[in-house]
């Protein structure tokens, strides 16, 4: 733990806290949301609130009366839609800028991430997980990487070496250059930043569910939608492909692996229709 | 008189780009077709030397019968329904089926040995069966592995070449 909390604190730049997100996340879990309490959160952030108002109007062109203020963007579109709406604005300002250490373009790992949330989504919905949580892990799993990057800088040949020659996974490798891995140091940042625990769990764990003791299903569920953001194209950077296959994690979600397909399509469409209302806003 | 391209007034080719699960094929030599990040999908192109004809193929999954209705709808989503359309869409502009090369790019693997996650290597022995049911051999291949890639095909020279995210050059995979 001190040699993770090390990393975090080295880390030259570290996005701003996503301190909105870990508010709201609580609200989506009552049936009847104190929309009063959710303008308050959201209206702190200018910047937030009109983007949010412009992704509502852009997606609700056809139904008449574009929406003037929070109050109505809720009604109209109900809070679960809202908060995603943020969540994916936090995202991209938390996730949106090159990653070199790691190979990763400016914007790369904020698709990547995207589209990890989409399809965990999509998977935690049809395995009755809590499909909001699922979402915002999806987005967040990767956080840790934004440590990371800095002390990778250079370590390419070393990373590739250790997955083509000594069969590693990039997390492992991770583990064996720098001694701790993007997975476990973003669940840590992720806690500093109170975010809920499964959610924490989740994101610490999302490379080999079946060590999370509490969260496995959840772990799982992001497991196999990173491994559905690499089977649409969506994963980029050096060795995107050195991750373990674990079989493991479809038998905690009582799958039989030839889902697989179903939800990569579904995933494609469904981000082909994010995409969209992103071009938009 | 259709108003000249910005290729043809810039002088700069212009870039087809080709998303996942999509197909394009071109006969403007000022057109570069170009797909971004193949993982385990497969990036197939095809080049008519005499006629000048590109096609590029972005197919993400090995077999159609999974979803047929998607297959109508998306052909290029499938390996299996992908080539032929691909095909077709080529002869319309000319394009010989015995004269066109065939360049194949991606089909990432990671690390399975559960057997579950082999999407990448699935879709590349299809594509193979495939290909010599039709009589069809492969000019280049650069695929497997565990990066990601992305590929370019020149319509006017037929020059397919390749880039490995997280590595900066390109590499030319085949001249003619």
């Amino acid at each position: 733990m001190e040699e993770i909390d090390e990393y975090i604190r080295k880390a030259k730049t570290l996005p701003p806290a996503p301190k909105i997100l870990p508010q709201l996340m609580p609200l989506l879990k009552q049936t009847d949301v104190d929309s009063a309490k959710v303008v308050e959160l959201i209206s702190f952030d200018a910047g937030l609130t009109a983007k949010i108002l412009t992704v509502c109007n852009s997606a609700s062109q056809a139904g008449g009366q574009p929406v003037s203020n929070l109050h109505e963007a809720l009604l109209r579109t109900g809070f679960a839609e809202v908060f995603r709406i943020v969540a994916k604005v936090v995202g991209e300002q938390t996730l949106g800028s090159a990653q070199t250490g790691y190979g990763l373009g400016k914007n790369e790992l904020w698709e990547h991430s995207a589209v990890v949330a989409v399809a965990a989504r999509i998977v935690a919905t049809d395995r009755g997980l809590d499909p909001n949580v699922a979402f915002t892990a999806g987005l967040l799993h990767d956080v840790g990487k934004l440590v990371l990057t800095e002390a990778l800088e250079g370590s390419y040949e070393r990373l590739v070496e250790e997955t083509e020659k000594n069969q590693q996974a990039l997390v492992e490798a991770e583990k064996t250059v720098l001694g701790v891995d993007h997975a476990e140091v973003g669940g840590r940042l992720l806690s500093q930043w109170a975010f809920p625990k499964p959610l924490v769990d989740a994101v610490s764990w999302h490379h080999d569910p079946i060590k999370s003791t509490e969260n496995a299903p959840l772990a799982a569920c992001i497991y196999l939608a990173n491994m559905i953001a690499a089977f649409t194209g969506h994963s980029f950077g050096h060795q995107a492909f050195a991750i373990r296959g674990r079989g493991e994690a479809l038998q905690i979600l009582g799958l039989q692996g030839d889902e697989l397909p179903m939800y990569m399509i579904k995933t494609v469409d469904e981000f082909a229709k994010v995409s969209l209302l992103a071009a938009a806003a | 008189m259709p108003a000249p391209s910005l290729a043809a007034l810039t002088g700069f080719d212009q870039k087809l780009i080709v998303g996942v699960a999509d197909m394009a094929v071109s006969n403007n030599p000022s057109v570069v077709l170009a797909t971004y990040s193949l993982g385990s999908c497969l990036g197939i192109t095809i080049y008519d030397p005499v006629t000048k004809v590109g096609g590029l193929l972005h197919a993400m999954l090995p077999d159609s019968s999974i979803d047929p209705a998607k297959a109508a709808t998306q052909a290029a989503m499938f390996v299996d329904t992908g080539i032929p359309a691909l095909f077709r869409a080529a002869y319309q502009l000319k394009a010989d089926k015995h004269r066109v090369q065939i360049c194949v790019l991606g089909g990432a693997q990671v690390m399975d040995a559960s057997g579950f996650f082999s999407i990448g290597k699935r879709n590349l022995e299809t594509l193979k069966r495939l290909l010599s049911q039709h009589g069809l051999s492969i000019r280049a291949e650069q695929t497997g592995g565990m990066v990601s890639r992305t590929v370019t095909l020149s319509v006017r020279t037929g020059e397919v070449k390749l880039k490995v995210s997280g590595v900066k050059e390109e590499t030319i995979i085949w001249k003619k």
